[in-house]
């Protein structure tokens, strides 16, 4: 393999493996204290790209401003959606996958018939520069920023707060952390807040380099569940290191091989774990 | 003529290690009971022995056949069957249905499979209820219907998780004499209980498990009287 | 203990469905093209709801990915037209199986493991179809946005006939096949469902390791339930492919093709078949007066349905519907 096919792809590896971790870990942390596959993601993600852009054109808001605001309603919305769809029917997994996936649907469809199936376009930072050789937009370092700083936050707050250990806790044990003081259904909120905010922050950062369209927020949640499955669910190390596997397997897949299988990716990855290792490379028995 | 042989199993989860080393052999036509504290592994050596798990170590040899990795569903056509500790039943299904899902997966016939429920409703008394969901049954009754599709299949070896508990003095009689009455027929069981008062008087050998290791076997009285048994009980609680 | 049941018993048994069926029957002599065309996709869905009602309704193994198996088949039926030359009536034939088996894809990885991931597998195959079919290479040999045209089912008899005869031929011919497709589908289906068959796969809904532990072998009994519920799907997707090319990658979209059979599952009677046909047949032509009250707002009115029914009332209505009307039945024949 010629050298400057791996440079490419270690350096949109990295570029891509940060944003994706910074996304992952909203669905991994959902997953862990909800135990059930955050399908609304989809809808947060494109929601929050078609926000900004609605409060850029229609409303004249200044960029950051629309960016902060659209990453605070999604991250409410966010927290809208557990209380009044996940919480009621947490007993009946089935019922929770359906309205979360429908809730994706509903927004995509809301799109498809307002915005149309035309590509809209978020403001980027336009210019370009050179990395050992490799032409990247001046967005992508905004992406490694972004994607660096609020993995690195999320990690942090896990590790360090109170609240952070508690979602540690629930994600173990409902039962055991009622018996310590822990309300469960605080920390699920805030879990479902933050997974919000991830979804917001990810989209906006990342729309403008690629499409905003009404089907955009199926790929990272995808994504995001394929690196859940090979990390090992309820395991925050594996959601990271799988993070980065993903990030240069799938550049690896783009650069060589082109677009169309780079989509077979997530599916693939997912079926090698399943049927050679279910429980993904540091998850627990279930 | 031994039923069932279990060879040095070993069990882990994570770091807990839930059986170790466990053996123990159980002849046919016996009563074999097992007591042990809370956590002492008797229900995952039940999981293991039905099929629910698999051992990290050591073998299950049923009728001189090693099934150590035979799924469950094919070790109740060999004759296993067992109940569970919380009663599980299909809740949304009529108890007539409940019983013939066993023994449709265990008699290609349906017509001996027909027979064979009606057989064991009759015999545990839910004829009358076999139209109803399996869910609205009493406790006794759930216990009973455990048992029907527990003999449905016409096993060799029953395995009960505490039959006992939560039964009054009247129905646990009325389940001792089924129990005694099914031996007489042919069958061997194993189970575990707490309600030691009872199982004292039925079962032919006890095995006493702590912490997940055997700690002693024998006559019923021998083991109740063994030191090491009556420190796991004290110790627990 | 029972006496065997004559022919007079079993009609009245089955009366209500008889005299529904009769009608469905006859009406083509009655109705108009335009009724002939809803009532074919109608019929349509009602296979992917009943399909997809006996295996995931029952298993609890939501298919998410039902659209798959319909648009396999149904791009099966193409390539075997355009790049085999085979005609397209045998076409179909051979698609319907050939679907039928390809579909396990969506089922084996998720054998080892519990039905939740299984469910999001699923989620995944229509939209990487959908990728594969729209992107380069492939989408120079699928068709890509455009489709992949076939010879229309019985173009080639219609053509023999009087130009007068050709569009009433080719709808009441499209009409029968799907209709025949249905009740072959439903019947089939439906005894499965409430014999021992289908009581073993709900025991696997109800509680997978005491099925397990009760002597049904799980992993056969999902593949068997899954194949049967795929065959259905598979000839559906083949018979619509030749009635209505080009085969485009709306035969797998989620959106219009899953999210109503779900819709259909849900507001009928998970695990019900007969509640999720009725269901689908009156969906489908909700959702065409729903044009004309909301147009374009339709799809998103029938997934706040969906939503709705999830939230409030999960065990549906219509089956408690179609009970009741079965009891008034049952009293006035007495």
């Amino acid at each position: 393999m010629e050298f400057t096919l791996i440079k490419f792809i270690f350096i949109f590896g990295v570029l891509h493996s940060f944003i994706y971790l910074s996304f992952a870990l909203g669905f991994s942390l959902v997953f862990g204290v909800a135990k059930i596959p955050y399908l609304s993601y989809a809808g947060l993600y494109t929601l929050s790209a078609y926000l900004m852009h609605l409060l850029l054109t229609k409303a004249g808001i200044p960029t950051i401003i629309s960016a902060i605001s659209s990453i605070g309603a999604i991250g409410g919305l966010s927290i809208v959606i557990g209380d009044y769809i996940v919480k009621p029917s947490m007993k009946n997994p089935l019922s929770i996958f359906i309205s979360t996936m429908t809730v994706s649907y509903i927004v995509e469809e809301v799109f498809r018939i307002k915005m149309g199936l035309t590509p809209v376009a978020l403001p980027a930072l336009r210019g370009v520069i050179t990395i050992a050789g490799v032409p990247v937009a001046q967005q992508w370092i905004a992406v490694l920023i972004i994607g660096a700083v609020s993995s690195f936050l999320v990690l942090i707050y896990l590790s360090k707060t109170a609240t952070g250990k508690s979602i540690r806790a629930v994600a173990e044990s409902w039962y055991e952390s009622m018996i310590i003081g822990i309300n469960p259904y605080k920390v699920f909120r805030v879990t479902m807040l933050i997974a919000g905010l991830l979804a917001g922050v990810a989209s906006i950062s990342l729309s403008p380099l690629k499409a905003v369209v009404p089907s955009m927020g199926w790929s990272p949640l995808f994504v995001s569940f394929a690196i859940v499955i090979l990390g090992g669910m309820g395991s925050i190390k594996g959601t990271v290191v799988a993070s980065f596997i993903y990030g240069f397997v799938e550049q690896f897949v783009t650069w060589k091989y082109g677009g169309a299988f780079a989509s077979i990716v997530p599916l693939a990855l997912i079926v090698l774990v399943l049927i050679f290792r279910p429980t993904g490379l540091f998850g627990e028995k279930e | 003529m031994i039923m069932l042989k279990v060879e040095s199993v070993t069990k882990r989860f994570g770091g807990l290690v839930a059986l170790r080393n466990v053996s123990m052999s159980v002849n046919k036509n016996e009563i074999f009971g097992i007591i042990g504290p809370n956590g002492s592994g008797k229900t995952t050596l039940f999981n293991v022995i039905s099929g629910v798990l698999r051992p990290d170590e050591g073998k299950v040899i049923f009728e001189d056949k090693d099934i150590t990795h035979m799924r469950p569903s094919d070790r109740v056509k060999l004759g296993i069957a067992r109940t569970f500790q919380t009663i599980r039943v299909f809740p949304y299904m009529p108890v007539y249905w409940n019983v013939m899902v066993t023994a449709s997966s265990v008699y290609s016939d349906s017509r001996i499979a027909k027979a064979r429920v009606s057989w064991a409703l009759i015999i545990t008394g839910l004829l009358g209820e076999a139209g109803e969901l399996a869910g609205k049954l009493t406790p006794y009754k759930l216990k009973m219907l455990e048992f029907a599709r527990c003999l449905v299949a016409n096993p060799k070896l029953i395995m009960l998780d505490e039959p006992f508990a939560g039964l009054s003095p009247e129905e646990i009689e009325r389940l001792i004499s089924i129990i005694l009455k099914l031996r007489e027929n042919g069958l061997t069981f194993i189970i575990i209980e707490h309600k030691l008062k009872y199982l004292m008087r039925i079962a032919d050998r006890i095995m006493a498990l702590s912490l997940g290791e055997k700690v002693a076997e024998g006559k019923p009285d021998e083991v109740a009287r063994h030191p090491k048994v009556i420190e796991a009980y004290i110790g627990v609680t | 203990m029972f006496r065997q049941k004559t022919v007079a018993d079993k009609v009245r048994e089955n009366l209500l469905g008889i005299i529904v069926l009769l009608i469905l029957a006859l009406l083509p002599m009655r109705a108009n093209d335009f009724l002939l065309d809803t009532l074919v996709r109608t019929y349509i869905f009602v296979i992917l709801a009943v399909t997809l009602d006996f295996f995931s309704g029952t298993t609890g193994y939501l298919n998410l990915g039902h659209s798959f198996i319909f648009g396999l088949s149904a791009y099966l039926t193409g390539i075997l037209y355009v790049y085999l030359k085979i005609p397209t009536e045998i076409a179909i034939l051979g698609a319907g199986l050939l679907g039928t088996f390809g579909s396990l894809a969506l089922l084996l990885p998720s054998l080892r493991v519990r039905g939740v991931y299984f469910a999001i597998l699923s989620l995944l195959y229509p939209i990487i179809f959908i990728g594969i079919v729209t992107t380069q290479p492939f989408s120079l040999y699928l068709g890509g946005e455009g489709g992949l045209r076939i010879k229309q089912l019985f173009l080639d008899i219609a053509r023999k006939l009087p130009p007068t005869e050709r569009l009433a031929f080719l709808h009441n011919a499209y009409y029968y096949l799907s209709f025949i497709l249905m009740v072959a589908s439903f019947i089939v289906l439906y005894k499965l469902a409430y014999n021992e068959f289908g009581f073993k796969l709900r025991s696997i809904g109800q509680d997978e390791e005491l099925s397990e532990a009760a002597g049904v072998n799980t992993t056969n009994m999902k593949i068997k339930g899954f194949l049967l519920s795929a065959v259905f799907a598979s000839y559906a997707g083949a018979l619509y492919a030749g009635m209505r090319p080009p085969i485009t990658v709306d035969f797998v979209n989620t959106g219009s093709i899953l999210l109503p059979t779900l819709t259909a599952m849900i507001v009928g009677g998970a695990g019900t078949i007969i509640g999720p046909a009725i269901a689908a047949f009156l969906l489908t032509l909700l959702y065409q007066y729903l044009w004309g009250l909301v147009g374009l707002w339709r799809t998103v009115a029938y997934m706040i349905i969906l939503l709705a029914f999830v939230l409030i009332r999960p065990q549906g209505i219509f089956f408690d519907i179609y009970l009741r009307i079965r009891r008034l039945v049952d009293k006035v024949i007495g």
